[in-house]
């Protein structure tokens, strides 16, 4: 597994000198990754092979606007992979998946940058801790949030819990991940 | 502006995170994200955990020839100049007051007559016609016919604020309404208000004026 600094240290290559060697390790470490993600959210398998090089065709173009002081190279990649999977179903007027303006990656974020990319690597690394200390219950609604394009209320039926229950879960397990967060809280 | 006091539900940042959001809605959540620090921190934290999620999910093999594939994609990309991004058409905003980023590439109708005092302009997603999303312009001290919701209203109040009843919202502000909610908006007497709101299902108004704007304006 590559580090996170070799992962930052190789899209900075393919942003400032186009290089293809560093956007091939890129390639391989994300393009898989991307893919299962679509076919878990319920993409069908060529589907899915088509967006995820759609994705890494994005990455090279926005290389230049990754900032490894706002998110970890993994959260940006999961944006660029989430937006273009909401586009995607929005153009086959698919309503249930569907999204904002998605070239607000290309905005410059307004908030003040937090401090150093270190506490970026920190918040991400904590953000994993606090997720494997999620209860069961929790981790799976969390799950079933990214990984199936299905709303809330549907997620209720299918598990058989009242949608309050779905709501409380996802209040729980949010809150316990901020508590978790609590210094990188602004 | 002021503190913001109103804020969307965990599970509605959750789903904006996850991209499960219809497009009414995610506009004006992500709007209030925008103009809210605390949201934009929880929006951070949950875009994180799914970053995590991504890392942590086990690889699809692609295709033997998907990274050349891909080179061959990047090889034919138009120069940056020539990829003009879509640009919206919004009203004029009054003196202070932007429209939230979110809404660049959306275009609004001119402002229409509802009532004395109240013009309003639908707002057209260039991906998602469907989309039942609005901007309601209400003079100060105005007041809104009572109403309530036959399914839910999201509201973000952008300039000047309201109160319903139940609470005070101002600019920055979010409203989550539903069936279970019969208010009657006033404005504020020291500015008019603007409010973003997307609605699913039908406004019903209780008087048979309102009620018959109501279903004028697709509300």
């Amino acid at each position: 597994m590559p580090t996170s600094e070799e992962l930052n240290d190789w899209v900075r290559a393919v942003a400032q000198a186009a290089d293809r060697p560093a956007f091939a390790a890129l390639f391989k470490h994300f393009a898989p990754r991307v893919k299962a993600y679509l076919m878990a959210s319920g993409t069908p398998e060529a589907l899915a092979e088509d967006l995820a090089q759609e994705a890494m065709v994005m990455v090279w173009r926005k290389a230049a606007m990754f900032d490894p002081v706002r998110a970890g190279l993994s959260t940006w990649i999961f944006a660029i992979a989430r937006n273009l999977r909401t586009d995607h179903f929005r153009r086959d007027g698919n309503r249930l998946v569907d999204g904002a303006d998605h070239e607000s990656d290309d905005i410059a974020d307004p908030m003040p940058a937090l401090d150093e990319q270190f506490l970026t690597t920190q918040r991400e690394a904590s953000v994993r801790r606090a997720i494997t200390q999620l209860s069961a219950q929790q981790a799976e609604i969390l799950r079933l949030s990214f990984f199936e394009e299905r709303p809330h209320s549907r997620i209720a039926r299918e598990l058989g819990i009242p949608l309050g229950t779905v709501k409380s879960r996802v209040r729980l397990a949010v809150n316990h991940l901020r508590r978790m967060l609590d210094g990188f809280e602004p | 502006m002021t503190m913001i006091q109103h804020h969307p539900a965990d599970d509605l940042l959750l789903a904006l995170a996850a991209g499960n959001l219809p497009g009414g809605p995610s506009l004006v959540v992500a709007s209030h994200v925008e103009a809210c620090a605390q949201c934009r921190s929880r929006m951070q934290m949950l875009e994180a955990a799914g970053g995590v999620m991504l890392e942590d999910l086990a690889p699809e093999p692609l295709s033997p020839q998907a990274l050349a594939r891909t080179l061959a994609a990047i090889d034919a990309l138009p120069r940056e100049a020539a990829r003009a991004r879509p640009v919206g058409r919004l009203p004029a905003a009054p003196e202070g007051m932007a429209w939230p980023q979110a809404l660049q590439s959306c275009t609004a109708t001119r402002w229409h007559w509802l009532a004395p005092g109240m013009r309003w302009s639908r707002i057209t997603l260039p991906a998602d016609p469907q989309a039942k999303l609005f901007l309601l312009r209400i003079g100060a001290g105005m007041k809104l016919a009572w109403h309530t919701h036959s399914e839910t209203e999201l509201t973000q109040v952008l300039h000047g604020s309201f109160h319903d009843g139940r609470a005070l919202f101002d600019a920055g502000d979010f409203d989550q309404a539903d069936g279970g909610i019969h208010h009657q908006p006033v404005v504020q007497a020291n500015s008019e208000c603007i409010c973003l709101a997307s609605i699913e299902g039908r406004m019903v108004f209780d008087g048979a004026i309102a009620r018959t704007l109501g279903a004028l304006i697709g509300m």
